[in-house]
């Protein structure tokens, strides 16, 4: 500013007191305090102080200076107000002393007017808010970009640098166009330049190199969150990804890549892969807060397509731009609609893996109010406001017009894809059913032939321990605990339901080897109704292991006992336990295996972790119980025991085979349940075939009653399964069918909503989308759209010469001054419209200019021309650029021959090992690469343009990272050990840097490899050189 | 130039006056080339060259640290309604609030009142008073300058972002002070950073934003092994075979400056190679604690089990500002929430907390002031907010943003003073209240820094950014 006002205060005569104090001093306060609101932008009271003149015209209230009155006018007054509300300017500190001092002698100088002083323009006047019409083109150079830049140089008198050379260009081209280096034959490569262009342009991973650029602009960023909670973004981002990736090798126009992604869901709602492109809008998803989503949304829309900052608008009207408050909300009421949800998408049903980020207009009935100074706690209920772009650019837009969805659209499950995967979910049930249960009766034929071989064994009975028929007390026998314990009808009845606190221990011990037989029956209790037996109980009676029957837990259970906590273990056999009935347990225990019977049937085997033999004990845990005899003998070594693992869960019992058959049932049920559901929705939705809600809502009965049927067998649910039975056959008979709820196959991620239109009903989600994001998507692609195509013209151009031609990248407003290059954005604008937005189109005007074939170096530079334009404002030469974070890496690789060069997918974990290029990377708030992030990788949040920073990290990681060291190794290891040195140094200058040595740098290397023959450390030098980093 | 040509300042030109100065950021040897950074020189003449900032995250009670509140334990089990002060939840007092995430089980209201869970005593000349778990801070109280009036606007842990930003977590990210002070003044060291964070970190694990990449912290593990990413060699080259890698580069990167005369870059890229080969030596040493005397380590607490990881960080503070470290940032308190979040068992928690900490920071103190370091060292103190006057379930406190307490000392700050105040139950900040920019304005003009001066085309910086100069408490 204060240059600007140098080269003012030069070219003005001075003559009048004051005046030179009036631009020195007032001016600059003025326009930095007092502009926004008393300017060109606005006049609010009517004042403009923009202009001394203006100044002098006072307010719609009349003078504001009091020019010779003793009395201070308006504006000192206001200038001065002890009150804050009085006092101007309304935000920020007061003005200085000594600048309200300036403006009092200014005024009591007579308030001079300087010669020729402009006011402010209109804004609206200002040069990006103006179609861009075709210039006039002033030569004939062959390319217009060459005739636009060559006229300036003409006119300028500075002199261009010769081309770079052959192979520096094709590393150049490889590069930009693709992003990794060419080859050695690549690089001998003798075709015409327009030739390998095309070639490039071809290359799919020409669409890999320019979507990780898009990513950047359009702030690509996977998601994040804690644990399964999506935080910020998306899950299954990474479509939207190869959405850019396939768009751009389809080289499809730009205007259509922007409407697809602000509005597919409205354009092609039943095109899955063209919806994808809304993960522009899921990217600003944000959990906590609906209005920092919408901010997101509105900020960057604006930015990325239009160069504005509307964020600027938020809490009042933007400070340069004819942006005001209001326009803000309006803009938002664009979006206020939309929410993000899951769909399924063809192949393996499951939203988790394999489904579809995109956006929807689900509180259509949301209304979108003002929040006064931008805080959503006080919003202005009085007035709703209607969807539409800022007034003042507001040429070329429709209102919206509401869109009907095709049924797939609102109702996700009705895709034949959706149906077909669904059915074959459940035929899959079936067949997995059927196969259980022909298992099942297998192994258990198996097993009663095992069975009829055993028994036919003779059994062998060891020395008997211990026998008691339990008709009379035998203390000589038994240590009684408790006192709910007697001896009645000749057995021992625990008389009490307690846990476990009643109960006999023997006086002797079990030897280590034994096998035990309990009689016994359960005779009620409150819940469990555990009956059984412990071995190996020590003396404080805190260690055991004990075998139960449980008549409400339906098992036969091992477990243990340890310093007083019961431990139970996977030792179970299913077996429905009855009251009132008595069976006999049985136990073989050798060394540290266990076998269970009941009734003499095999129920398990186990191996138990540690041992000692004690004493046993009868148990009884919440149950009444009487014990009718028990026998201890020593375990014969001719028996044989069951091996651990055996039975359990893996004996099949007639029981087992009941609940396989009552499963497949099922299955079937829901299969049959499933067809008649989809061929209902057929018939309502399609008019195809006879399906009826009535067929379905007896199918889904019939397969509640299979369940149920499945839930009787156990013996935890029998009670409410009895009921169900009832409920439904009754419901049956009565024709009394269920409502059909849509299947789900789609997911939303809501917040906020003021309304529940946007939750799936049975109807599925609204059948109308509001229009408004088309309207939007139409207007921004408007030919007549002043800011579109420039925006994205300079973000293009930006990436091939390393500056662009707008400084501000995200900012064309006021404060974006009129560029240099004006005529040569607005050339490239119209043309990119005119080839219908073909960015492919660009790349080729741009790539076969002269001037993009520059050298890059100050060499033999005509001297004036250094010292006119040193920063290259005219592209008098090309730009060096460093290459982006994922070229870096992507190179490195690529020359190692490690690159994995695979396309699209979910996002990749950021390991060191990871082979595939850097675009596919996880990339969140959280989740990015290390080696990625010390090259300047873009922000998540926002990233126009990336940095381009030098620092020592940067250094340390090319020097010490894994991925530098090892492809360095792996590249010296492509050369012929037999290379000599020389041979092998030129080898290596032209693989890593695409150019031969110059003859000083062959004999510093040749000197190196003198001292230090590791061909992979001279490799590894060579990749952290400043001409491997740098695009040339 | 002619007059068609507008643009203020060549990108060249630029350039060449970043790396023309003497004093330059170590770790942003060139940034973003689009900025017209700082020369890296104060704007006025500075009071302190250094900032080490110790964080405790997830809320230090206030009640049992620097701000002793009797009331509590008069109406211990009372409803605040019930005592004379029921007017501290006067719906118009607590509007400040942006509550980040509705309805979560944190942050609410507790009104039935906590009693103190630990006792106060007055130390040194001054007789600040100082709870009975910070008995060493305590001893140095008449080095400290204690600010018992702090408030936020986030009842939830996104304070953290906050107290380092000025910003609400529901608001755009911009750069934390450490950032800013990185971003403003020059380097004092050849061989290292100026902008190190030590510690667990959570909520944002970004300091620079917008200001680009050249100036985040770099992180420091407190392992002498492996204490910076990349710092060590992956293919097991000595550092011999590394030195002579390095001069080929350099001996390359020159040769090719011949190719590429007045490219500002290879100069650059030359340095901080330089500057990486040296980083790799300096960074272990800084964190070397064999040269330190058995006096020195205990201390700090590192001769203890409890105080040792705390007590290493702040000797390693200290031996990085002695090295000349414009910003030392270390994070205290493990978990997502930060390990001072005590809802239950504050009495436990906290009191085991404090037992890392005390000793380890009164060393920090008393170790910078013989050393003459603390003259122009600021030693910050703070936490994201305080802990709730009322109970949460039967033992704990919940988070509490309207009053709190922080403490700077060193460089410029007076000793053995209070300022401001909270109210009898220590709910809302009463008496000279400061928003969280106001400790940051307070280092900056310690600094010599105009933060208004350092402001980025593109990031308008929100009056609130700034905060208020706390005059009171500077020497």
């Amino acid at each position: 500013m204060t240059r600007l006002f140098a080269i003012f205060l030069f070219n003005t005569v001075i003559a009048i007191a004051g005046v030179e104090e009036y631009l020195r001093d007032i001016k600059p306060v003025l326009k930095e305090r007092c502009y926004a609101c008393h300017g060109a932008l606005k006049q609010k009271a009517g004042l403009r102080v923009d202009s001394a003149e203006n100044l002098r015209k006072g307010s719609k209230r009349g003078d504001v200076l009091a020019l010779g009155q003793a009395e201070a006018g308006e504006l000192l007054v206001r200038l001065t107000a002890a009150d804050a509300g009085e006092r101007m300017p309304p935000e920020g500190v007061p003005l200085k002393l000594e600048e309200i001092k300036a403006i009092r002698e200014w005024i009591a100088a007579g308030a001079p007017v300087p010669q020729s002083e402009i006011a402010e323009a209109d804004p609206r006047e200002h040069w990006s808010f103006q179609v861009p019409k075709c210039v006039p083109m002033p030569g004939n150079a062959g390319n217009p970009i060459d005739d636009l830049l060559e006229a300036r140089l003409v006119k300028h008198r500075l002199k261009a640098q010769p081309p770079a050379e052959r192979t520096i260009l094709i590393r150049r081209l490889y590069l930009d166009l693709i992003g990794l280096p060419p080859t050695e034959k690549q690089l001998q490569d003798e075709r015409r330049w327009e030739s390998i262009v095309e070639e490039l342009l071809a290359s799919p991973y020409h669409g890999e190199r320019w979507a990780r650029h898009w990513m950047d602009v359009w702030r690509y960023s996977d998601w994040y969150g804690l644990g399964d909670e999506v935080r910020d973004s998306q899950k299954q981002l990474w479509r939207w990804r190869d959405w850019m990736v396939t768009s751009l090798n389809e080289n499809k126009g730009y205007d259509q890549m922007v409407r697809e992604m602000l509005a597919a869901d409205e354009i092609a709602p039943e095109d899955l892969e063209t919806v994808a492109a809304t993960g522009f809008l899921a990217r600003s998803y944000y959990k906590f807060n609906r209005t920092t989503w919408l901010d997101n949304t509105v900020e960057h829309t604006g930015k990325a397509f239009m160069g504005l900052t509307m964020n600027c608008a938020k809490c009042h009207d933007h400070k340069y731009d004819p942006i005001d408050h209001l326009d803000y909300y309006k803009f938002r009421a664009i979006f206020e609609p939309y929410q993000v949800r899951v769909d399924a998408m063809p192949g393996p049903l499951d939203l988790a893996k394999n489904g579809i980020t995109r956006v929807y207009d689900g509180n259509l009935g949301a209304a979108t109010y003002l929040h006064e100074r931008g805080d959503e706690s006080k919003v202005d209920k009085n007035r709703k406001i209607s969807a539409a772009p800022p007034a003042f650019l507001a040429s070329g837009w429709e209102p919206p017009k509401p869109v009907e969805l095709p049924l797939e659209a609102w109702r996700p499950d009705m895709q034949k894809f959706v149906q077909q995967g669904f059915l074959s979910q459940k035929l899959a049930k079936v067949t997995e059913a059927e196969a259980q249960l022909e298992k099942l009766k297998l192994k258990k034929a198996a097993q009663k032939e095992k069975r009829a071989k055993s028994k036919s064994i003779k059994p062998v009975k060891g020395e008997t321990i211990l026998t008691d028929d339990f008709s009379k007390p035998r203390p000589d026998l038994w240590t009684v605990f408790g006192s709910d314990s007697r001896y009645q009808d000749d057995s021992l009845s625990i008389t009490k339901s307690s846990f476990d606190t009643t109960y006999l221990r023997s006086k002797v011990n079990h030897p280590r080897d034994f096998e035990l037989e309990l009689k016994f029956k359960t005779t009620g209790g409150q819940k469990w109704k555990s009956t059984g037996i412990r071995f190996d109980v020590d003396k404080s009676g805190d260690n055991s292991h004990f075998v139960y029957t449980s008549v409400f837990g339906a098992k036969v259970h091992l477990a243990h006992t340890i310093k007083g906590k019961d431990k139970y273990t996977q030792a179970v056999a299913k077996r429905s336990i009855k009251l009132n009935q008595i069976y006999t347990l049985g136990l073989k225990v050798r060394d540290q295996l266990v076998n269970v019977t009941l009734d003499g049937e095999f129920l398990f085997a186990y191996t138990l972790p540690r041992r000692q033999p004690g004493a046993v004990q009868l148990l009884a845990y919440d149950a009444v119980a009487d014990f009718h005899g028990v026998e201890i003998r020593r375990l014969p070594t001719q028996v044989f025991l069951e091996r651990a693992g055996s039975g359990g869960k893996a004996t099949v019992t007639v029981e087992t085979i009941n609940l396989a058959e009552a499963k497949l049932r099922l299955a079937k049920a829901e299969y049959a349940f499933g067809k008649a559901r989809i061929d209902a929705d057929n018939a309502v939705f399609r008019k195809e075939g006879n399906g009826s809600a009535e067929t379905a809502g007896e199918k889904q009965i019939e397969a509640g009653l299979a369940k149920a049927r499945v839930d009787l067998l156990d013996s935890k649910k029998t009670a409410e399964a009895e009921k169900k039975i009832k409920r439904l056959i009754a419901d049956l008979q009565a024709e009394k069918f269920p409502d059909l709820e849509p299947l789900r196959f789609s997911q939303v991620s809501l917040i906020n909503t003021p309304n529940k239109d946007a939750l799936p009903s049975e109807g599925g989600y609204p059948r109308t989308s509001s229009g408004r994001r088309t309207a939007l998507a139409n207007w921004l692609t408007h030919r007549d759209h002043p800011l579109v195509a420039r925006v994205a013209v300079n973000h293009i151009w930006l990436r091939h010469f390393g500056t662009p031609l707008v400084e501000t990248v995200s900012d064309f407003g006021l404060r974006a001054p009129r560029p240099l290059h004006q005529d040569l954005l607005d050339y490239l604008a119209v043309e990119f419209i005119e080839s219908g937005w073909d960015m492919k189109h660009l790349h080729r005007l741009i790539l076969t200019s002269k001037a993009w074939q520059r050298s890059s170096s100050n060499l033999g530079a005509d001297e004036n021309t250094l010292a006119a334009d040193p920063g290259n404002l005219h592209y008098w030469r090309m730009n060096v650029r460093r290459m982006e974070a994922q070229v870096v890496r992507d190179s490195l690789l690529h020359l190692a021959g490690t690159l994995d060069l695979a396309q699209g997918g979910p996002s990749v974990t950021p390991t060191p090992n990871a082979r595939r290029r850097g675009l596919y990377f996880f990339h969140s708030r959280d989740g990015r690469s290390r080696f990625l992030a010390t090259f300047d990788d873009a922000d998540v949040f926002a990233c126009y343009r990336r940095s381009e920073s030098i620092v020592p990290q940067q250094a340390l990681a090319m020097m010490n990272s894994q991925i530098a060291a090892a492809s360095a190794k792996q590249i010296a290891a492509l050369f012929e050990p037999e290379m000599s040195p020389e041979v092998f140094v030129r080898a290596a200058f032209s693989k890593i840097l695409s150019r031969p040595p110059a003859q000083a740098e062959l004999a510093e290397s040749l000197a190196y490899l003198e001292v230090q023959p590791k061909r992979e450390h001279f490799i590894h030098a060579l990749i952290n050189l400043n001409d491997f980093l740098m695009i040339r | 130039m002619t007059q068609d040509d507008p643009i203020a300042m060549s990108r060249r030109a630029l350039l060449q006056s970043a790396l023309g100065f003497g004093a330059l950021a170590v770790n942003g040897i060139m940034a973003a080339e689009t900025q017209n950074r700082p020369d890296g020189k104060p704007h006025f003449i500075p009071r302190a060259k250094r900032v080490i900032w110790l964080f405790m995250r997830g809320g230090v009670s206030h009640m049992e640290s620097f701000d002793p509140k009797p009331a509590l334990n008069e109406f211990a089990g009372k409803s605040i309604s019930e005592t004379p002060y029921k007017s501290v939840l006067d719906a118009s007092k607590i509007r400040k609030l942006r509550i980040p995430i509705k309805g979560d089980a944190n942050g609410h209201t507790r009104t039935k009142i906590f009693p103190m869970q630990t006792g106060f005593k007055r130390y040194g000349q001054s007789g600040i008073e100082i709870s009975d778990w910070f008995p060493n801070i305590g001893s140095c109280a008449d080095d400290i300058a204690f600010i018992r009036s702090m408030w936020t606007s986030d009842n939830n842990h996104g304070a953290q972002i906050q107290f380092h930003s000025g910003r609400h977590f529901l608001d755009p990210r911009v750069p934390t002070i450490g950032a800013w002070i990185n971003y403003g003044l020059g380097s004092l060291s050849k061989n290292l950073p100026q902008f190190i964070n030590i510690g667990p970190r959570f909520f944002d694990k970004k300091d620079a934003h917008y200001l680009g990449p050249a100036y985040e912290a770099v992180n420091l593990k407190i392992d002498p092994k492996n204490p910076l990413d990349y710092a060590k060699s992956s293919n097991g080259m000595t550092a011999a075979e590394q030195r002579r890698n390095l001069d080929l580069t350099n001996k390359l990167n020159r040769l090719a400056a011949k190719q590429y005369p007045l490219d500002p870059v290879i100069e650059a890229r030359i340095k901080s190679y330089e500057l990486a080969f040296r980083m790799q030596t300096a960074v272990p040493d800084a964190l070397d604690f064999s040269q330190e005397s058995s006096e020195t380590k205990k201390l700090y607490g590192i001769d203890q089990n409890e105080t040792k990881s705390f007590g290493q960080q702040l000797l390693a503070a200290r031996r990085l500002s002695e090295r000349g470290v414009r910003f030392i940032q270390i994070m205290h308190g493990d978990g997502a929430a930060g390990a001072w979040d005590n809802h239950s068992g504050l009495k436990n928690g906290h009191s085991k907390l404090s037992r890392q900490v005390d000793l380890p920071t009164a060393g920090l103190l008393k170790d910078l002031k013989r050393r003459g370091l603390l003259e122009d060292t600021i030693v910050v103190f703070a936490t994201e907010f305080g802990r709730t006057p009322g109970s949460q379930g039967a033992d704990g406190r919940d988070h509490h943003s309207f009053g709190f307490s922080v403490w700077m000392a060193g460089g410029g700050i007076k000793g053995g003073v209070t300022n401001g105040s909270t109210d009898e139950l220590g709910y809302h900040a009463v008496q000279a209240p400061h928003y969280v920019t106001d400790v940051h304005a307070t280092i900056n003009h310690l600094m010599g820094i105009d933060p208004h001066k350092l402001e980025v085309p593109g990031h308008k910086r929100l009056e609130v950014d700034f905060g208020h100069v706390i005059e009171d408490i500077i020497a």
